[in-house]
């Protein structure tokens, strides 16, 4: 056991120092001044109300920049150890391929962590700022059923990166998740109104797809509806952790049949 | 697995890949504290039995064994360092990170591992360079990086893939002598290589493949410093005898 904790810390601190000395730290710190400056003006553009707007945008340029880092740095767990050939190097060492799986699903996950923490960090400071941090509970769960969520995308992609080329794998990943974002509560109403088989595919995507929209908190957050009964809150972070599972299974799976 | 058994002990092993034989019926053993040579030319099935060794494929025939143990298990590999061919590591970590990186995969603990870097990043010449990111570093510095992190887990067999890639003349040196230090201390090392002069300076045996069968095997010492034979010459014979 000691072992195996030793190694998941060695690929978490792989992973971290990869996402903090790549340049998409530059990006994050432009996106977090971006939020910041509107979000910390009392008055922005002159126009009384709409912080609530801004804050609003504020929190989908989050979901949006984190759905990114999620997705990118799972995408990018093994297709670079393949194509280096590091991942001869690896398994040549006394670790298993379910050990490295979850090791490098561990770093991928708290390195996204990491930065949406920042972002959210970001949001509590301009918000502060701008005369005092008026969320409770409701936005303690928001941002708990985000890192739901992007552990969720960690999963998706890293399974997609054993699958198809990294780019194909960004690209369906990205489109099922945002697809499921803005659309998934929409689909069983959809698939009435179009005729089989076509109905059949959209029934079956809304009960197998991962639904991201089970996570999104916003409008509760931003407008004061307070937050969802705890039973909910937490059969929410068991279906995305019933999902992680069954992600992760999958991707040993295929890791395990993985031509070397 | 035991301890007093064979490094590596290859027994009428074949793996093949679709309809192509990588390798045909290879046996060879190799004892602790002997140095072996694995020639060929390029396809020969060199890399693809290093895999097996290394337990990355099984063979689709016969067995391999590493200290009397099955080398897909993690703690037959404890016991094996491996340097690949293509010293390709992670471009954004320095030499130091590399080894604590690899230290962590090895389940070593972490005051173990320090020291050990120290020492090693100073065998293979890289302690000058230790902070400099893997990315700034030549060919033949990777290669030594690629040394350092095989020796980490102070391997009983130690597997390296054409070892002397990217070396300049005076690494080569450096490197005989740690390899034979490495020997004297009980190791066993089995190399491949193109590179026969190397070989013949440092292998107590070696084994000749050609299109995955092995045309020749047998001590250096029978076949060297006789004036008429050496390696360079009876590898040419026995991939011509081999038509």
């Amino acid at each position: 056991m000691r072992t195996f904790l030793r190694q998941v810390r060695a690929l978490v601190k792989l992973s971290f120092i990869e996402l903090w000395r790549r340049n998409d730290i530059f990006a994050m710190f432009v996106l977090a001044l971006a939020l910041m400056v509107p979000l910390s003006m009392s008055t922005p553009f002159g126009a009384k109300g709409a912080t609530r707007y801004l804050d609003e945008a504020a929190l989908l340029l989050v979901w949006a920049y984190s759905l990114f880092i999620s997705l990118g740095t799972g995408a990018r767990l093994f297709p670079p150890e393949f194509e280096s050939r590091t991942v001869y190097t690896l398994l040549a060492k006394p670790i298993s391929r379910g050990a490295l799986l979850v090791g490098k699903f561990a770093g991928a996950v708290a390195a996204s962590w990491s930065a949406l923490a920042f972002f959210y960090a970001m949001f509590a400071v301009a918000s502060l700022m701008r005369g005092g941090f008026g969320y409770g509970a409701d936005f303690v769960q928001a941002f708990v059923l985000h890192l739901a969520f992007s552990a969720l995308a960690v999963a998706v992609s890293l399974l997609g990166s054993l699958l198809v080329t990294p780019s194909a794998n960004l690209t369906l990943s990205s489109i099922a998740l945002v697809a499921m974002f803005f659309f998934g509560r929409r689909l069983p109403a959809y698939a009435d109104t179009v005729s089989a088989p076509l109905s059949w595919l959209v029934r079956a995507a809304y009960a197998v797809a991962p639904h991201a929209e089970f996570f999104d908190m916003r409008q509760r957050v931003v407008h004061g509806w307070g937050g969802v009964e705890w039973t909910v809150f937490l059969a929410v972070l068991g279906y995305a952790a019933f999902y992680v599972v069954a992600l992760l299974s999958l991707s040993a799976a295929v890791l395990k049949r993985k031509k070397l | 697995m035991s301890s007093s058994a064979n490094a590596v002990d290859i027994c009428c092993v074949s793996r093949t890949f679709g309809s192509v034989k990588a390798v045909d019926g290879l046996s060879l053993t190799l004892a602790p504290g002997e140095v072996m040579g694995f020639l060929g030319t390029n396809g020969a099935g060199k890399t693809t039995t290093i895999k097996m060794v290394l337990g990355l494929i099984p063979p689709t025939e016969g067995v391999v064994s590493v200290f009397g143990g099955d080398p897909s298990r993690a703690s037959v590999r404890a016991r094996i360092g491996y340097m690949p061919e293509i010293a390709y590591y992670y471009p954004y970590l320095d030499a130091r990170e590399l080894l604590s990186f690899y230290g962590g995969i090895c389940g070593l603990d972490p005051g173990v591992v320090k020291r050990r870097t120290g020492e090693l990043l100073e065998a293979v010449g890289l302690a000058e360079a230790a902070k400099r990111p893997l990315k700034t570093y030549s060919k033949g510095m990777l290669q030594r990086a690629g040394i350092a992190q095989a020796l980490l887990n102070d391997p009983d067999l130690l597997v390296l893939d054409e070892p002397f890639t990217g070396l300049d003349p005076l690494a080569r040196i450096h490197f005989r002598e740690l390899m034979r230090s490495l020997r004297a201390k009980g190791k066993a090392i089995f190399f491949s290589s193109h590179e026969l002069g190397e070989t013949e300076l440092l292998c107590d045996k070696v084994a000749i493949m050609k299109q995955g069968r092995c045309v020749y095997q047998g001590p250096v010492k029978d076949i060297a410093g006789d004036g008429g034979t050496n390696l360079e010459r009876l590898f040419l014979k026995k991939l011509e005898d081999a038509k």
